[in-house]
């Protein structure tokens, strides 16, 4: 009978197997027991630990897509996009619009389902949507991140002074805030709503440069790369190369002319790849025709500084 | 039996006594009480032998043999490896179809089921874990006995078809694992299986590999039609198919009974199933007793393994749009991994592999050494072992180490906090991490790279320089600028492009509780220009991050104190409250 070396390691004793037996259940059913018990507070951090991921991602989507117009930090950008870092937006924004829902799926909406222009609005960029399901980039569970990401401001925002608080409503535009502070100072007459949207005739033409920001462009459209397969562009088109792209496009016409025409009439053509009806129609009644000749040819120029 | 009468005759505690007897002996099948209690005391049972009745009566008795050769009994002869796959496997079924009631195959709810599956079902984790954890087990022991059953030469005649149908079963056990891989529906799944899928498509014709991809995804890419077909893979067509393969194995296994050691016989001869009655141990009680406190020992590691050391992952949601960097198979598929960084997808997905397969299940038909023992199999021995290092060369050469490097300052974030999974930094966390901006370099380097001017420049602007950020205020810190800068020269000395590097950490409050870490690395290039690589990440304070294999953050343990203690949280558990 061949028996190897070591076989004096072999467990023969019932006993000791029947005891080996029990040992091992009895560590089994006390760490399972040890699981359960800690199972509540394991349930919560988890909860905290896929918000806070979810925030996460949020504020990478938000640098990249949203913070062109409503800014770094949430502070918005004058006649572009409201500030969502702020006092105002977070405490009294639903109220001034009649909004019944919550603060979140308010936020949910407006991501995903965008923002029609509308008449009296003093922004005069219209939201995009961003929600796959209206045309836009970005999936639900983005949209839910992005909306987690903008509450997350709310901790310190509810806590700003009135001076701190970035929400600027235009001249002579009730946009409630000033009703809620008159109010507040025992004064009920509010400012009457007036049409800010129409271009002023006697102001200074604006150089195309704060047009592109004022106007929302760079909200969709970067201006340092270039337009090809390779590289990554936001909602419109990349513009870095757009001197030598826009004459290519619609047989027959110039560069001018496909730009002026893709700024006045954006659905005349739309690229390959890009879908319509995202980009403002009404950039003619915004701008004199001075200024948009003048963002066009500026838009043109390969030198312009990046 | 009527119990009138035997009342009469026995008295009414006989009678009773008789009863539970009856009922006992109805339980297990056959033993009686007493034959049980002699068991316990290792008493040699009496003739005809009454330990073999379960063996007729009872169904799930009836497939094990009664009785074994004493020499295969031994542990180091089998390690038990065949008896522990077909535990994992019935383990694996009862934790992955506890799983099922919480998982729809779609790619709208499977992650969003695993987060909720994470944070909102009792035991959910532990299931989660405790499955992944047996799938990969289970790999591993299946290979394991293959090369178990090699060694000792168990394949040979009259155990051919055993062995082929063993190997049927580790290509299942394969597919199986790398299916279930890509149901959480995270960035990990969907790259490792399109890369997995992609290598059908070398198959030729084209038409054919086409074909066969396109039937595995359901679509170019994998969408819903690709989730669905994984899940019903793995959860319908791959067990039933290793159910059957299965049986086919263990009916041989006990038809040919297990190979002796190859010392105990004559070489040609086959006497496993010609046991002597002096060698016989019967499987009641010893070898039961033998299997079952081996697998509640193995039960128990896991268990204690899941506590502490084990947790499946879970990345970011899968998106089709975005390849994360340096894409990784599971560990068991890294040789394949590495034979494609080699070579093209058809010889390293295709040929090779089929090559492999055919050569592993002719095995038996090819070998026409009579011999079993070591002496005698030089040749075959040492091919398996040449075979073995192979293949782990060419998994070294399949893990992230090995592979293809990206631009230096690409590699050195990657490294110390990845796109995906956790990296050191996340690690740390949010609370090592003091908000203001860390140079990896200390005040004399910065002077040498960019002159006394702009380096006085710099530390105005109130960056802190290495030689002031200290061990003593925390540790933790220190060591994420000391991995920082410890990655950097590490690319510095591998890149002639890398030169001067020096690195700052800026550590922003984005929000409350939210911190934005900017890695700016700069260099100057080969000719002398000086350049600049920013990548931002967020960090949030609740956020946690784990390694599959590292040691597992029970800091939610002190989260007790608020819920009320254990008392509280378990009413809470129980909803009582």
């Amino acid at each position: 009978m061949h028996k190897p070396l070591y076989h004096y390691l072999y467990i023969k004793s019932p006993i000791a197997k029947i005891a080996i037996g029990i040992l091992a259940l009895v560590v089994t059913l006390a760490v399972l027991g040890g699981i359960i018990v800690t199972e509540v507070p394991r349930m919560e951090a988890q909860t905290a630990n896929w918000n806070g991921r979810s925030i996460e991602k949020g504020a990478a989507l938000f640098a990249s897509n949203c913070a062109p117009c409503h800014g770094d930090h949430g502070q918005g950008t004058m006649n572009v996009a409201p500030a969502l870092n702020s006092k105002y937006w977070f405490t009294h924004r639903l109220d001034d619009l009649g909004y019944t829902g919550s603060q979140k799926s308010y936020v949910l909406l407006t991501v995903a389902a965008g923002r029609p222009s509308k008449v009296n609005s003093q922004w005069a960029q219209r939201m995009a949507t961003w929600s796959r399901n209206y045309g836009g980039p970005l999936r639900d569970d983005q949209i839910d991140a992005l909306a987690n990401y903008i509450l997350n401001w709310q901790e310190s925002a509810v806590e700003q002074t009135d001076e701190e608080d970035p929400w600027q409503p235009f001249d002579g535009v009730d946009t409630g805030w000033a009703g809620v502070r008159a109010a507040e100072a025992g004064i009920t007459e509010t400012v009457g709503i007036s049409d800010t949207q129409t271009v002023s005739e006697t102001a200074e033409p604006r150089a195309p440069e704060v047009l592109f920001v004022n106007m929302g462009c760079s909200g969709c459209h970067n201006l340092n790369e270039p337009q090809d397969e390779n590289t990554p562009h936001l909602v419109g088109p990349n513009l870095g190369n757009l001197a030598e792209v826009a004459g290519t496009k619609v047989p027959g016409e110039d560069a001018e002319t496909y730009v002026h025409t893709s700024i006045v009439a954006p659905n005349d053509f739309v690229n390959p790849g890009y879908l319509p009806n995202l980009m403002p129609q009404n950039f003619a009644e915004q701008m004199t025709p001075e200024e948009i000749n003048a963002l066009v040819t500026w838009l043109l120029d390969p030198n312009r500084p990046q | 039996m009527a119990v009138q009468p035997e009342t009469q005759n026995k008295g009414f505690f006989n009678t009773i006594l008789d009863l539970a007897d009856d009922t006992f002996t109805r339980i297990t099948a056959g033993i009686s009480a007493g034959e049980f209690r002699k068991m316990l005391r290792g008493e040699p049972p009496g003739r005809p032998n009454p330990r073999l009745r379960p063996h007729s009566d009872s169904f799930l008795l009836h497939i094990k043999p009664s009785y074994y050769h004493e020499s295969v009994t031994r542990f180091t002869h089998t390690f038990r490896l065949g008896l522990l796959s077909t535990y994992l496997f019935i383990l694996e079924t009862i934790t992955g179809a506890i799983l099922m009631i919480w998982y729809a195959p779609t790619p709208e709810r499977a992650y969003t089921d695993m987060i909720r599956l994470l944070s909102n079902v009792p035991l959910g984790q532990f299931m989660r874990d405790m499955h992944r954890l047996g799938a990969e087990l289970m790999v591993a022991i299946v290979t394991a006995h293959m090369v178990r059953a090699y060694l000792t030469g168990s394949y040979k005649p009259p155990r051919q078809f055993t062995w082929f149908t063993g190997v049927i079963l580790l290509v299942v056990t394969l597919f199986l694992s790398f299916s279930g891989y890509l149901l959480p529906w995270d960035q990990l799944a969907l790259w490792a299986v399109t890369i997995g899928t992609s290598m059908a498509e070398a198959i030729p014709p084209k038409v054919v590999g086409d074909t066969v991809n396109l039937l595995a995804r359901g679509a170019p890419d994998i969408g819903s039609s690709g989730l669905l077909r994984f899940y019903l893979l793995h959860v319908l067509f791959l067990p039933l198919i290793l159910i059957l393969f299965f049986f086919v194995h263990y009916y041989k296994v006990v038809l040919y009974g297990i190979s002796l050691p190859a010392q105990e016989e004559e070489i040609g001869e086959d006497s496993a199933k010609k046991v002597p009655a002096d060698r016989r141990v019967y499987f009641l009680p010893d070898v039961f007793l033998d299997e079952t406190s081996f697998l509640l020992s193995v039960t128990a590691i896991m268990v204690v393994w899941v506590a502490t050391y084990f947790q499946a992952p879970l990345e970011s949601i899968a998106n089709p749009q975005s390849t994360p960097l340096h894409t990784v198979a599971p560990w068991y598929f890294y040789w394949l991994q590495g034979l494609l960084k080699i070579s093209d997808k058809f010889i390293s997905g295709v040929l090779l592999p089929g090559v492999l397969l055919v050569l592993l299940m002719g095995i038996p038909y090819l070998d026409p050494n009579p011999s079993r023992r070591i002496k005698d199999r030089r040749v075959a021995i040492i091919s398996g072992v040449m075979a073995g290092v192979v293949m782990i060369i060419w998994s070294y050469m399949g893990t992230p180490q090995y592979a293809v490097q990206g631009a230096p300052p690409i590699e050195v974030v990657q490294e110390i906090m990845p796109e995906e999974g956790a990296g050191l930094v996340r690690e740390v966390g949010y609370k090592h991490l003091p908000n203001g901006d860390f140079l990896t370099v200390d005040t004399d380097t910065l002077v040498r790279y960019l002159g006394e001017e702009d380096a006085q420049k710099l530390l105005d602007s109130g960056v802190v320089p290495m030689d002031n950020i200290h061990d003593e205020d925390d540790p933790e810190f220190a060591e994420v600028m000391h991995e920082f800068a410890a990655g950097i020269s590490e690319q510095q000395e591998r890149d002639a492009n890398f030169n001067n590097v020096y690195g700052i950490l800026h550590v922003i409050q984005d929000q409350p509780h939210l911190k934005r870490l900017d890695w700016e690395i700069n260099y100057l290039s080969g000719e002398g220009e000086s350049d600049k690589f920013v990548r931002s990440f967020w960090l949030h304070e609740d956020a946690l991050y784990w390694e599959q294999y590292a040691r597992r953050d029970l800091s939610f343990i002190s989260r007790l104190t608020e819920d009320g203690g254990v008392l509280g949280s378990m009413k809470n558990l129980l909803g009582l409250e």
